[in-house]
């Protein structure tokens, strides 16, 4: 059984924060994507924690690529926070840890700057 | 008004032989429009009345649209949105309408009548419906004997009417749709025909490379190809686009025609990757890339060079049974342009280089039991002795034993005597 995806969202100063907890697969991924093509704005920064990911497949890594690439477009900034080991190691596989800016921490992307 | 036993009897009789004449029409009828024409006809006639209409709802159930008439005027076409007039009223309600003076009945909408000059009186209108879902409505008006009125046995008659259109209409929907199907189904066939012939041909002879391709749907993401260069050197390449189905084979086709014609020109095979990246993340969508390992190989010295984008590490089985991994990656193709890629390069010897999709790790036993890397390497050193190709085909054996259905693209590719 599948448990699905929860998806939370706050805006906080000079940043947009996109929480994702559960299990990104094929079922997910259009909900997660729409999450984060919807926190996309112009010239804007979004962190988005990925610390309650228990699993994400090659669909979910997918949203996540279209988000980079999207806001790369945009001039915005776009990093990933607090990746959890099973997201970390599929990452890290397909060399993507190597493309994307990743953050331990909430407070490490804050001191990041941007 | 006659006593229903004198007048009523011999009308139904009559009334279930037409009937039964219609329903038979039905059966035989292929074509919805000829059929609906043909049934709105013989109803004008048989129920005695001026003008009959089927409409019928839209797919968003927002109007409905005049299918077939028969009358004075020809309102095929015409539409009315769906809760407009009788017709709406008896669709939106459920229940047969019988309106016997439209003129003191506020929900007659004068549009039609305005439109073509006709004039109604009267209206009896009766809802299709199959298993609860509303279709339409069919509806006659205008009784055609001076003074004449709709009465109950016409509400009745035109009731079992609707439901033997109603029947008919669903049927030829479903007919429709299992041509659509169809239709489709020889679509997919083409594409995944086109696609195996994008793989390259089962080499005459003695060749030093083999691949399989197994997709879990009709096409794959998954692709493999190799080639001779004029110096006798062998180009080769494994890809696995992300996600599954008609986007992933459409890249996975542009993916690998760009390569089969890239690496006959390109020299260097780290920016050969390069190339592909670049032309691949020019046009990127849905954030789709490509993992891909490509290489080359000459046969005269053995040697091998390979450069990897996020794809899993190639695995050399040595001749004495040990196994080595490439870890040396850069990012997938169509990520990010610009990148660069560095390039690995080795001595074969005896050995074979194998280069899979996770298609083949994550696949499952007939046990259930994930192969895993372990599960491969066994495959591999069960039949060590045997080909290439064989070994290839044993690990694809393991993973449809028992008809299994595949969970993933299955694709491998063998570099090595």
């Amino acid at each position: 059984m599948r448990d699905g995806v929860e998806i939370t969202s706050r805006k906080s100063g000079d940043f947009d924060w996109l929480g994702i907890a559960g299990e990104v697969d094929m079922h997910a991924s259009p909900q997660v994507r729409k999450a984060l093509l919807d926190a996309l704005q112009p010239k804007s920064a979004l962190l988005v924690d990925l610390s309650a990911v228990r699993y994400m497949d090659s669909s979910g890594v997918a949203c996540l690529v279209e988000a980079f690439q999207t806001a790369r477009k945009q001039g915005s900034r776009f990093a990933l926070v607090a990746v959890a080991q099973p997201v970390l190691n599929v990452l890290r596989l397909a060399r993507l840890d190597k493309v994307f800016t990743l953050y331990a921490s909430l407070d490490e992307a804050l001191a990041g700057g941007g | 008004m006659s006593t229903p036993s004198s007048a009523l009897l011999p009308d139904s009789v009559g009334d279930i032989h037409w009937l039964a004449s219609i329903s038979q029409d039905f059966a035989a009828s292929l074509s919805m429009a000829e059929t609906l024409d043909n049934a709105i006809a013989q109803i004008m006639v048989y129920m005695e009345v001026e003008a009959a209409s089927i409409f019928l709802l839209n797919a968003e159930a927002t109007t409905l649209t005049c299918q077939a008439c028969a009358g004075a005027v020809d309102i095929r076409g015409l539409s009315v949105a769906a809760g407009q007039g009788i017709v709406g009223r008896a669709v939106s309600t459920g229940q047969a309408q019988m309106v016997r003076d439209v003129a003191v009945d506020g929900d007659f909408s004068k549009k039609i009548d305005e439109l073509t000059g006709f004039q109604t009186r009267s209206i009896l209108c009766a809802p299709l419906q199959v298993k609860g879902r509303m279709l339409g409505a069919l509806e006659v008006i205008n009784k055609r004997a001076a003074n004449a009125c709709f009465d109950d046995a016409d509400q009745q008659l035109l009731q079992a009417l609707a439901g033997v259109v109603s029947l008919a209409v669903h049927n030829a929907r479903m007919a429709e749709a299992l041509v659509e199907q169809e239709r489709l189904r020889r679509e997919l066939d083409l594409a995944r025909e086109i696609q195996r012939g994008l793989l390259p041909q089962a080499p005459i002879g003695e060749f030093p490379v083999c691949g399989i391709n197994l997709p879990a749907l009709e096409v794959s993401g998954d692709f493999y190809d190799f080639f001779a260069l004029p110096d006798g050197r062998i180009v080769w390449g494994l890809g696995d686009v992300s996600g599954k189905g008609m986007n992933a084979a459409l890249l996975m086709a542009k993916t690998i025609s760009l390569f089969r014609c890239l690496g006959k020109r390109e020299d260097d095979i780290g920016r050969l990757l390069a190339t592909l990246n670049d032309e691949i993340a020019e046009t990127a969508l849905y954030g789709m890339f490509v993992t891909m390992v490509l290489g080359t190989f000459d046969p005269a010295s053995g040697e091998v060079r390979l450069a990897n984008a996020g794809h899993q590490p190639p695995l050399l089985r040595h001749a004495d049974g040990r196994y080595e991994e490439f870890e040396l990656a850069g990012p997938p193709l169509g990520v990010l342009p610009g990148m660069g890629y560095e390039i690995v390069s080795f001595r074969l010897g005896d050995g074979r280089l194998f280069v899979f999709t996770d298609g083949v790790t994550e696949g499952y036993r007939e046990d259930g039991t994930m192969l895993g890397l372990d599960g491969l390497q066994a495959i591999f050193d069960a039949h060590a002795r045997s080909t290439a190709s064989e070994q290839l085909a044993a690990v694809a054996a393991t993973l449809q034993a028992g008809g299994r259905r595949l969970r993933d693209d299955l694709t491998l590719l063998a570099i090595g005597r």
